[in-house]
C-alpha cells in the first residue's frame, strides 16, 4: 500500500490484473489505453519478448478524481502468465491495493485458470496476505469464442466460497465489460478505506452447478 | 477500519528538505523515493521532463529483479544500482526494506559524487519514514466523500 502524500494530497492505488498465459491481460490494458481520455492517463509501458508476450510487465498509469479533495492515481499492472515466471508475478503483487483476476472461458483452459488462481492465493500468502482481504474481482474473458465454458460452471470452478468475488463476462479484444470490471474492482479498494468499510462484496451460498448457464451474480454480456 | 500512512506536510517539508539538499550537493536533476511496489512517495527535482510515475515503476522492478542475481552470489541483494546511459544516468540504492531512492543525473555530476552523498541522504530518509511507520494514525475517508459515479468511462 503506498503513502498518502498530504502535501500534493495524491493516493496512489497498484492493481495488479493476474491469470494464466495468453488468458487476455495485456489485452485489457491496451483497451482501457486506447480509449481513456489521454488526459487521464500515462503511456501503456510493456516490457515484453519480440513476439509480444510479456516478460516482466506492462504498466499502465490512470488518473481519477473519485475521492474528495484527492487526487487518485491507479497503476494497473499485468503479470506475465507463463508458468515459469512465478518469480515475477511475487514482484509485481508487492504492494497490490486490488486485483483483477483474468480467466480464459475456453474449456481447455480450465485448469490453467485453477492452477494460476491457486497460485495467486499462494503468492499472496508469501506476502502475508489473504484473497480474503485484498479486493478482488473474476473476469471470464473471451466469451465470444465458440468452445467456451458457461459462466455458471467457472463460477463453480473458481468462485464456489463462502465469500465470493463479483464476476464480469468479457470479451477484452472488443472491449466488453473490461471498464465495467475495472470500475468494479476500483470501488471495492476505494470503499476499503471508507470509514464504514462498506465493500460491495457479498455474503453468498455456495455454488452449485445449475443446469440453466445463466449465473445472477455475473454482469451479463448485453445480447 | 482500514487506513492508507499519511506523510503530513510537515513530513513531507522535512524529506523535501533532505532531497533537496543532496540534489544541490550532488547537481542531480531529480530523486524520488519509492516503495518497493514502485510507488512514489516524495521526490524533488526537475519533474516536468520525466514521467515520474513511470520510472518509479520500471525502477522498483528493476531494484526487484537484480535480487535474484545477487542470491546467486551470496548477497541478500544490491544495496545500490547505477545505470549508464550517453548523456543521463540513474543511481538507484536501497533506503529501508521498504524504501528505494532514485536519482537521475547528467554530465554536471559523477557517479561517484552521486554514490557518496546518497548514503547519508538515504539514512535521513529512512530516519523521517521510520518515524512516519511508528506514529503515523492513518487516513480514511467519509463514504460520502467517495464518487458513486464509475471511476472510469468508456466513451461512445
Amino acid at each position: 500500500m503506498s503513502i498518502i502524500n498530504y502535501a500534493s494530497r495524491e493516493i496512489q492505488f497498484k492493481i495488479v490484473y493476474y491469470g494464466p498465459a495468453l488468458c487476455g491481460k495485456t489485452t485489457n490494458l491496451s483497451y482501457i489505453h486506447q480509449r481513456i481520455n489521454p488526459l487521464n492517463r500515462g503511456d501503456l509501458v510493456s516490457l515484453a519478448t519480440a513476439t509480444e508476450r510479456t516478460l516482466f510487465f506492462d504498466f499502465l498509469p490512470l488518473n481519477a478524481v473519485v475521492i474528495k479533495g484527492f487526487v487518485t492515481k491507479f497503476q494497473l499492472y499485468t503479470v506475465p502468465g507463463q508458468v515459469i515466471y512465478n518469480a515475477t508475478r511475487q514482484l509485481v503483487l508487492r504492494s497490490v491495493d486490488g486485483i483483477v483476476f483474468v480467466a480464459d472461458s475456453q474449456w481447455e483452459k480450465m485448469e490453467e485458470n485453477v492452477e494460476s488462481f491457486k497460485n495467486l492465493s499462494d503468492n499472496l500468502a508469501l506476502q502475508n496476505m489473504a484473497l480474503d482481504e485484498v479486493p478482488c474481482v473474476l473476469e471470464y474473458n473471451k466469451r465470444d469464442l465458440p468452445n467456451i465454458a458457461p459462466a455458471n460452471y467457472m463460477e463453480y470452478v473458481l468462485n464456489n466460497r463462502k465469500k465470493r468475488l463479483q464476476s464480469f463476462e468479457v470479451i477484452s479484444s472488443t472491449g466488453q465489460n473490461v471498464f465495467a470490471t475495472l470500475n468494479a474492482v476500483s470501488q471495492i479498494l476505494l470503499h476499503k478505506f471508507s470509514k464504514l468499510s462498506q465493500t460491495p462484496q457479498r455474503e453468498s451460498l455456495p455454488v452449485a452447478i445449475p443446469v440453466e448457464p445463466s449465473a445472477p451474480e455475473t454482469q451479463r454480456l448485453p445480447a | 477500519m482500514n487506513a492508507i500512512p499519511v506523510l503530513t506536510i510537515e513530513d513531507v517539508a522535512t524529506l523535501d528538505g533532505v532531497l533537496g539538499d543532496f540534489l544541490k550537493k550532488t547537481e542531480s536533476d531529480l530523486t524520488v523515493v519509492i516503495d518497493r511496489g514502485g510507488n512514489a512517495i516524495s521526490q524533488c527535482g526537475d519533474r516536468d521532463v520525466m514521467d515520474v510515475t513511470v520510472i518509479a515503476a520500471l525502477a522498483a522492478g528493476s531494484f526487484a529483479a537484480t535480487r535474484e542475481l545477487a542470491r546467486r552470489i551470496g548477497e541478500v541483494e544490491f544495496n545500490a544500482l547505477y545505470h549508464q546511459g550517453n548523456g543521463n544516468h540513474i543511481f538507484m540504492n536501497s533506503v529501508d526494506d521498504e524504501t528505494i531512492m532514485i536519482t537521475v543525473f547528467g554530465s554536471r555530476t559523477t557517479v561517484g559524487l552521486v554514490r557518496f552523498y546518497s548514503t547519508a541522504t538515504a539514512q535521513n530518509v529512512a530516519a523521517v519514514l521510520k518515524l512516519l511507520r511508528r506514529t503515523s494514525h492513518g487516513l480514511s475517508f467519509d463514504a460520502k466523500d467517495i464518487s458513486a459515479a464509475p471511476v472510469f468511462v468508456d466513451p461512445p
